[in-house]
């Protein structure tokens, strides 16, 4: 099985980069039912790369999510607008039977809790809240015209929209959370109307950074990228959850949210406080407890056997008292 | 049916050597913390042998105070009922007076269960 996708890689990269091109190494890393995720090293014409390869897998993907055929589009107009991303070197539809594309392999660190707590990473965490308002204010600004695949491209009122796709997931769910739809119940009354609609990224939070020593080398996991209002964006790394047990700091565990709103102001004119993100942060709640609760159905409907899945659905239930204490 | 060792008993045991054997033998990263999820699994399957029973009651206790309306069925068949009628009065925009109380107090329950140290951190 990985000697063929080898051996297609070989291929491809082949194609891509010109004849000549070796294959140094191809290792799969890690990758769920639906994606995986190779480590390859070519040696090519012009000297040797490290590629991230990322290969669907063949289980079901989650609905909202992108093809690897779009993302790769999305990754590639945002690498154009001079987004912090991992440069796209190449779209594959056939690698072994499935679709693929290669990028630049960042080095860093991704993994939130390290992001939160390595000493060496201090530097970082004190740059990390204005240069991701930058990275934020680049994404907001692509032209959304120019990606009219994107999930909610046609929708006038994507906040609407939003709540109509959670209560549907959590309809999907199976199982009741009251608790969950007494935060529904108040967004439905209380989320500001739609004022803008942007490119979201979608899941721009610690933990789908790549951080170095000097902050934020490279913004990641552009599958849930969709048009929707750029408050919920703005809140999304503000959710408890994403502070990674460092929970005075409330962006992301690394700073407070002050800096990084003001600087986005700076750079969008979009002028926000805290006080006026609060519905978009229950918002953020909401859809990551119905998330967690989705993710541990996954495991449940044996579409993707994982402990860590499964784990979920019980620890969903932090992020529903954190839903309550917002209210 | 009353041999021990019994089931939350059991489970301890099994996290209690993954805790002391296993996890010191695992060199990579990803593996270890794997096995950390599954040991914690491990745990809050131990607190729901032993406490679950009375937590599932205090809720069926409390959703039936707040919503006036009785279940029937085995215990966890009773609070799923109860949730699911709450649940779907919400949705229709009726939600009882007291229903934010109700619900902090059973997200209290659930999470003696499934997290108590997030509990302690946040009360």
């Amino acid at each position: 099985m990985n000697e063929a996708v080898e051996t297609a890689l070989r291929d491809r990269l082949a194609e891509l980069f010109g004849s000549g091109t070796q294959l140094v190494r191809a290792a799969l890393l890690g990758g769920g039912a639906s994606m995986e995720a190779w480590a390859v090293d070519v040696e090519t014409p012009r000297g040797p790369l490290a590629l991230l390869v990322r290969r669907a897998a063949g289980g079901r993907i989650y609905r909202e999510a992108l093809s690897l055929a779009n993302e790769f589009r999305v990754l590639q107009a945002a690498s154009e607008a001079r987004v912090a991303v991992p440069r796209p070197y190449g779209y594959f539809p056939d690698v072994a039977g499935r679709e693929a594309f290669a990028m630049e392999r960042l080095r860093g660190e991704t993994v939130g809790r390290r992001i939160v707590q390595k000493p060496e990473l201090s530097a970082a965490r004190a740059a990390l809240p204005t240069q991701m308002a930058e990275q934020l204010a680049r994404i907001h600004a692509l032209d959304v015209r120019s990606l009219p695949f994107l999930p909610g491209a046609n929708d006038e009122a994507p906040l609407r929209r939003s709540l109509e796709i959670l209560e549907a997931q959590l309809d999907d769910v199976g199982e009741p959370h009251p608790a969950i739809e007494l935060g529904l119940w108040r967004l439905r009354r209380d989320l500001p109307r739609d004022e803008e609609r942007v490119v979201c990224h979608g899941d721009f939070r610690i933990g789908n950074l790549m951080v170095s020593d000097a902050g934020l080398v490279g913004v990641l996991d552009w599958e849930f990228a969709h048009v929707g209002d750029p408050r919920e964006d703005l809140a999304w790394p503000l959710v408890r959850a994403w502070r990674f047990g460092n929970e005075r700091q409330s962006l992301g565990g690394i700073g407070d949210p002050e800096p990084f709103l003001e600087r986005y102001a700076q750079l969008t004119g979009r002028r926000l406080s805290i006080g006026e993100l609060r519905s978009f942060e229950l918002l953020g709640n909401v859809r990551w407890a119905i998330g967690a609760l989705t993710q541990a159905r996954r495991h449940l409907a044996r579409e993707e056997r994982s402990v860590e899945l499964a784990i979920l659905g019980r620890l969903a239930a932090e992020v529903e008292h954190e839903v309550l204490s917002l209210l | 049916m009353g041999d021990r060792p019994h089931a939350a008993q059991l489970v301890e045991a099994v996290r209690e050597f993954i805790e002391a054997e296993v996890l010191p033998a695992i060199a990579d990263a990803r593996l270890k913390f794997r096995v950390l999820v599954a040991a914690n699994a491990l745990t809050i399957a131990q607190r729901d042998l032993q406490i679950g029973d009375e937590l599932v009651a205090e809720e069926i206790a409390v959703l039936e105070k707040l919503t006036g309306s009785r279940a029937v069925g085995t215990p966890r068949e009773r609070s799923t009922a109860l949730s699911r009628e709450l649940a779907r009065r919400i949705r229709r925009g009726d939600v009882p007076p007291g229903a934010l109380e109700t619900l902090r107090r059973i997200a209290e329950l659930k999470l003696r269960a499934a997290s108590p140290r997030y509990l302690e951190r946040r009360s």
